[in-house]
């Protein structure tokens, strides 16, 4: 049988089915049953800054009505900061005591730079093995220019790999207007891998109530494209791994972007959709198609399908359809 | 019309007090200013930690303070005050001179008067609902003034009335910690007619009024004097117990105690969790201010020792911290900063507590917040580094939330640290009762009652709310001690 091993996060996996952040992962023994199913890493569920300054909101509600005392809630983000903190500690603690063999990287997502610090430092301490940074601004401030952002992303990687001993990775968005050139310079600081692409939560109109509401929430199978063109493009060109992220619903689709060059791949609509069998199917299934092929290890795949190994790398690049609306129109006549 | 108003309204239509509002016109009231309350030098109170700030009004003061009071038909002040004083009633019982009824009156609902008078937040209590602010806006009556005039005036006469007490009802009851809580809660009870037993850890009653306030703001001694009334009424001490521990709920119980309020408080200390907080030199005001006083560490001829620091940084922006920081000074610090990452506007202290301490010379460093801490060889912290704050757009609480400032750190050099960003719940009593309801914060969970899931155990103050003000804590025992002999007397029916 193929060797399914890989690096991605700076650390050695046994398979390249990696299960994004999510709930999915949230206790012992849901991480005991994606191990069980193959997976090679699990990103622990975000710490998100604005949830905790949320919550520390709703505590202020709930009970300064009761205490018309300030003096006991004025630091109480600390105690929400330290309880999230904890359960991260617990959780990690757990799945080490229960002999559960498999990487456990914590995700982080904050909005100011000592935040950032502070919790990189205490996951680190409650001993999880990689970082993921959910770095994102979305650019809708008129008052930030793109190199004041650009800027805010390297300051903040920079001050996070600085005070971390564990390996720092990042999962980045597609929303930069020099993408590549991005990319590029990120893989050249000390960031261990690049997840190519953060999927966002995006709001629809509910047209009968004239309303805002959430947009569905779980990526739909042709949402890996993207993440295909951009790994391929990159591959070969960075000074870290990449991995891939959104719309991994099949096994083919895994192995096609480990072919476009992405040393492992995120997973997390699947498993809703399908359940936690659905680990099992893609590794069994991307293990099968490598014996089937003869390919005996996932290096041996990874960038197959790069601008460096394709016939026709210029394909990646093209971003019109002149030629297939042409067909399209042929046939609708 | 509710049996309280109905009261009230009896009380007002006596006929001394009825002379009494038409001894003067209305505008003659009004146009008297708000009486200042005379303090002791900051020059001459820092160099002591037991002398207290504030000295009292003087007889003169409090007549002409006691006479601004309009005695309104309706005294929305009561609906202030937690522990529903009757506060026209006492104060006219000062304007007409009657001082020892003035204290009686206190004592009929607020088992601590002298420790009300001087640390009750009245400015967001019963003055807050007083005529002359919400109508005149004007300053308020200076209640918790001529509270503290009317207690101290009885404590320094000698002669203290002891409230009565119904016939004894065979019934044993016991209180869990002796902090203001259970102290209201024990006062309430024995005036009922139960046998009420108070269990403390400590070797000194009181609880918080001891080990967290200082003496400078509180003195022990007026302490000890609302303690022994309660003694002389029949409430039991049991010093250094520590139930769950001593003796478990159920050996309690064996001894007849039939119902119990856990007053225990928020004994444990909060820290930020930062890097460096570890350091030697770092401590909790808790440890800090129990050190000094209840332990007497600021008397070097005691055992108890406590650091003492040249650079001393306080952070936080509660009465603790002030308390913490005014203490550090009158230790011999250099300098005694207050860091706090909004400003001064926001801040949780009382506006009298940072008076005093800008008068004392502490130092504000606002819009600061503390990012780690540095030690040097022997592991002593000799350095802070702060980031500096702006304020950003009101959070739930209605002040401006505090946003850091990106590349704004700059270190100061300290050597004693002292960390008063809250307490948490005391987790014993939880423990070792596993039936009990706690909250995610450790909190114990009660019904409007004040009644836990463990239907004979009751209880409040910081327990219950996880950071209470003495006048709250107080009022919580009220209830619970009014709750608990309904249940008593409705389960031995």
């Amino acid at each position: 049988m193929a060797n399914l091993t890989t690096h991605f996060f700076g650390l050695d996996l046994k398979s390249p089915v990696i299960i994004g952040s999510a709930g999915l992962s949230n206790s012992v023994e849901k991480i005991r049953l994606l191990a069980e199913n193959g997976a090679g890493a699990v990103v622990l569920k975000s710490v998100f800054e604005e949830e905790i300054y949320n919550e520390y909101q709703s505590e202020i509600e709930k009970q300064s009505v009761a205490h018309h005392n300030l003096e006991h809630l004025d630091y109480f983000d600390y105690e929400i900061k330290n309880d999230r903190v904890k359960k991260y500690l617990e959780l990690i603690q757990g799945v080490k005591s229960a002999g559960i063999d498999i990487p456990l990287v914590a995700s982080i997502n904050c909005t100011s730079g000592s935040d950032w610090v502070f919790f990189a430092k205490k996951l680190e301490e409650a001993g999880a093995d990689a970082l993921e940074l959910n770095l994102f601004v979305l650019p809708s401030d008129f008052d930030r220019s793109a190199d004041q952002i650009h800027d805010y992303y390297f300051k903040t990687i920079n001050k996070v790999i600085e005070a971390s001993n564990i390996p720092v990775s990042i999962k980045l968005s597609p929303y930069f207007s020099d993408l590549a050139r991005m990319i590029k310079e990120l893989s050249e600081t000390k960031l261990v891998g690049i997840t190519l692409f953060n999927r966002f939560y995006n709001v629809d109109i509910d047209i009968d109530n004239k309303e805002l509401v959430p947009a569905k929430i779980l990526s739909h199978p042709f949402e890996y494209l993207q993440s295909l063109r951009w790994i391929g493009i990159m591959s070969g060109r960075v000074k870290c791994d990449l991995a891939a992220s959104t719309g991994v619903h099949d096994y083919e689709t895994a192995i096609k972007l480990i072919m476009a060059g992405a040393s492992a791949v995120q997973v997390v609509s699947g498993i809703y959709k399908h359940g936690y069998d659905f680990v099992k199917e893609l590794v069994v299934g991307i293990a099968k198609w490598m014996d089937e092929n003869n390919i005996e290890s996932i290096p041996q795949l990874i960038g197959s399908a790069n601008t460096e190994g394709i016939k026709n790398p210029e394909m990646y690049e093209r971003v019109q359809f002149m030629k297939y609306f042409g067909e399209f129109d042929k046939a609708i006549d | 019309m509710t049996i309280q108003s109905e009261y009230l309204k009896e009380r007002r239509d006596q006929e001394w007090r009825a002379e009494l509002r038409n001894k003067l016109k209305g505008k003659e009231r009004t146009n008297l200013p708000r009486v200042h309350m005379p303090e002791e030098s900051p020059e001459e109170r820092v160099k002591h930690q037991n002398l207290e700030v504030n000295t009292g009004l003087s007889k003169e003061q409090a007549l002409v303070e006691a006479s601004r009071c309009m005695d309104c038909a309706n005294p929305t002040c009561i609906e202030g005050c937690p522990v529903q004083i009757n506060i026209p009633e006492f104060i006219k019982n000062i304007e007409r001179e009657e001082f020892a009824l003035a204290a009686k009156t206190l004592k009929q609902t607020n088992a601590l008067p002298a420790v009300c008078g001087r640390v009750c937040p009245q400015e967001k209590q019963c003055e807050s609902k007083c005529f002359y602010l919400t109508k005149l806006k004007k300053e308020p009556v200076a209640i918790g003034y001529l509270e503290r005039f009317a207690a101290d005036w009885e404590q320094n006469s000698g002669i203290m009335d002891i409230p009565e007490c119904a016939p004894k009802n065979g019934k044993k009851v016991a209180t869990v910690g002796s902090g203001p809580s259970s102290l209201s809660f024990a006062g309430d009870m024995i005036k009922l007619g139960y046998e009420v037993t108070v269990f403390e850890a400590l070797h000194e009653i009181g609880g918080v009024l001891k080990y967290g306030i200082p003496e400078f703001r509180l003195p022990n001694k007026k302490v000890d004097i609302e303690l022994d009334v309660l003694k002389k009424m029949g409430v039991k001490f049991e010093t250094n117990f520590i139930v769950g521990r001593t003796a478990s709920f159920d050996q309690l119980k064996e001894e007849g105690y039939e119902g119990f309020f856990v007053g225990s408080g928020a004994g444990l200390p909060r820290f930020m969790n930062i890097p460096g907080e570890n350091n030697n030199g770092i401590l909790s005001s808790n440890e800090y201010l129990t050190r000094v006083n209840l332990m007497g560490a600021n008397n070097d001829k005691n055992d108890t020792l406590v650091l003492k620091g040249k650079n001393v940084a306080v952070i936080g922006g509660g009465n603790t911290a002030m308390d913490s920081v005014r203490t550090a000074k009158r230790l011999g610090a250099e300098r005694a900063i207050i860091v706090y990452r909004r400003s001064r506007v926001e801040m949780p202290a009382r506006v009298e507590e940072v008076k005093h301490a800008d008068e004392e010379g502490i130092e504000f460093m606002n819009l600061a917040n503390p990012l780690e801490y540095f030690a040097d060889e022997a592991g002593r912290v000799n350095k802070m580094r702060v980031q500096m704050m702006e304020l950003g757009e009101p959070d739930s609480s209605g002040r401006r939330r505090p946003v850091p400032i990106e590349g704004s750190e700059t270190d100061i050099d300290v050597d004693l640290v002292i960390v008063a960003v809250g307490v948490s719940p005391n987790p014993l009593i939880p423990a070792c009762l596993p039936d009990l309801t706690v909250s995610r914060w450790g909190t114990i969970e009660v019904n409007d009652n004040m009644q836990s899931s463990i239907p004979v155990l009751f209880a409040g103050g910081d327990i219950v709310r996880g950071g209470a003000t003495v006048i709250l804590a107080m009022g919580d025992g009220r209830n619970a001690a009014k709750s608990m002999h309904e249940y008593l007397m409705t389960i031995n029916k």
